[in-house]
């Protein structure tokens, strides 16, 4: 008898282990995660990892994306943007400097697309506040002649600014924030993670089963509705960042036209330039922040052109305003669409030789 | 006499033993479909407002009807850590793991739940690019 018992007390032993064993090995197999929600930079973010260090590496990203939305505000007075902009020079920071050099080599091979100094006439057409209005052509003209990343000289860590210049990193600090974190993600040896900062998306590796991030890329009519996609592209290592004119927008009472928030730096006024959004597909977060904008600005002729001469730093997606949709030929394989697409190749076809 | 009694008692332990047995298999059963499925499911209004794996860590703000609380999914357990209702009987209400249990928020109209499968559109997209 008690060797019946003695048994059935190893039973129970076996069958407590058997228990703890099993917690353990669910966690491992279904990976361990972290996810942290950040509200800065003015909008709403995601940050996940998958691995062992998830956690120490998401709290990590957190503590840099706070670092440099406190350097890069427009609007908090301790930034050293704000500094910049109050006084019309100071010194760089390493971050800033890294910037302006990415920003200058978008400016200039652009055409000036893409100018970190539209940022008075941002601020003249109310897109750094709550209120927005047309502003009147004169004050729009004396502001746009200010405007101009020529117009600021940088060197040895020091920044100058022309008379009533204003500087913004706006259009690519979200882009600089993720690549910014895919560098703290390989520090702490995370192999698959996602960040999407505002709808700015970078992935990390595959996920963990392998397979590709699948992100849906909004449809520019039907913004507001999560579940309608213009398509959905599949990427591993790389940002996914589109702009387009229905993120902020306003429509003047008077005439009932509506104005966008990305500014043609040269016009003054927000671009007209045929297509309704522009995604891009990079290694490098920055320049697809700042190229997403530069392309909407270029229009799709000009910004295929760009594309064509450097292909091997993006991809890209565009919707027209007639919501014709075209992609280059790097991604075209990855991008599904319930729309009929095009597929821009890098070679002209030469139908006529 | 007193080797019947000793008798009973051997059986009544083995009688213990075989309880013990099985309500460790229950238990282990539990914790096995326990596993993997769960997800916590947020509904504001009456809506569902989003859906998260109870096997990943996270803090999510809940915008409810007057207020904010304050969701923690921490190893594969869910509870309102904060929220700033008069009564806060939702941070009251503790931790939920098991399919079908919820904490509710009355004066928010927040209802987080268990449940065991994703309700989500679109369920094979990871991320919504804007």
């Amino acid at each position: 008898m008690k060797k019946i018992f003695g048994l059935f007390l190893v039973f129970n032993l076996v069958f407590v282990l058997c228990a703890c064993e099993s917690e353990t090995n669910a966690e491992k197999d279904g990976m361990i995660s972290a996810t942290r929600e950040i509200f800065a930079m003015d909008t709403y973010m995601t940050v996940t990892a998958y691995g062992e260090n998830a956690d120490k590496a998401v709290e990590a990203a957190e503590k840099e994306i706070y670092r440099l939305d406190s350097l890069l505000s427009t609007g908090n007075t301790d930034s050293e943007v704000y500094k910049i902009n109050s006084t019309g020079e100071g010194s760089l920071s390493e971050d800033t400097e890294k910037l302006i050099e990415k920003s200058e080599w978008i400016y200039e091979n652009t055409d000036g697309a893409y100018d970190i100094t539209v940022y008075p006439l941002m601020d003249l057409w109310g897109f750094t506040g709550d209120k927005q209005a047309v502003p009147d052509d004169e004050d729009i003209k004396r502001v746009a002649d200010v405007c101009g990343f020529d117009k600021l000289t940088y060197a040895d860590g020091f920044i100058k600014l022309g008379e009533n210049m204003g500087i913004d990193f706006g259009g690519i600090a979200k882009g600089y924030t993720s690549d910014s974190i895919m560098r703290i993600f390989e520090e702490y040896n995370i192999t698959s993670g996602i960040v999407s900062l505002g709808g700015n998306v970078q992935c990390c590796g595959n996920k963990t089963d392998g397979s590709m991030w699948k992100c849906g890329i909004t449809d520019p009519d039907n913004h507001n509705d999560t579940g309608s996609l213009m398509g959905v592209i599949s990427v591993s290592d790389k940002a996914v960042i589109t702009s387009g004119g229905y993120e902020r927008f306003f429509t003047d009472e008077k005439s009932g036209k509506t104005y966008h928030h990305i500014m043609d730096p040269k016009s003054g006024y927000p671009a007209e330039s045929g297509l309704k959004s522009v995604t891009i597909v990079s290694r490098d977060g920055t320049l697809a922040d700042g190229l997403s904008t530069a392309c909407f600005v270029m229009g799709k002729e000009r910004a295929l052109d760009f594309w064509r001469k450097n292909s091997d730093k993006f991809d890209m997606v565009l919707m027209d305003d007639n919501r014709k949709i075209f992609v280059t030929e790097g991604i075209a394989k990855d991008f599904t669409s319930e729309y009929d697409f095009e597929i821009v190749k890098k070679r002209q076809n030469c139908d006529n030789s | 006499m007193k080797k019947g009694i000793l008798k009973r008692v051997k059986y009544d332990i083995f009688l213990v033993g075989i309880l013990i047995t099985v309500g460790a298999a229950v238990l282990l059963t539990a914790v096995f479909n326990g596993q993997g499925g769960e997800y916590v499911c947020i509904k504001t209004d009456g809506e569902v407002s989003a859906v998260y794996p109870l096997t990943e860590n996270r803090r999510v703000v809940i915008n409810g009807a007057n207020g904010t609380n304050l969701l923690v999914i921490e190893n594969c357990q869910a509870y309102i850590s904060e929220a700033d209702c008069p009564d806060k009987l939702c941070v009251r209400q503790g931790k939920i793991s098991m399919k079908g249990q919820s904490v509710i928020c009355l004066p928010h109209r927040i209802v987080v739940e268990i449940t065991g499968q994703e309700q989500k559109d679109n369920s094979d997209i990871d991320v919504i690019v804007k």
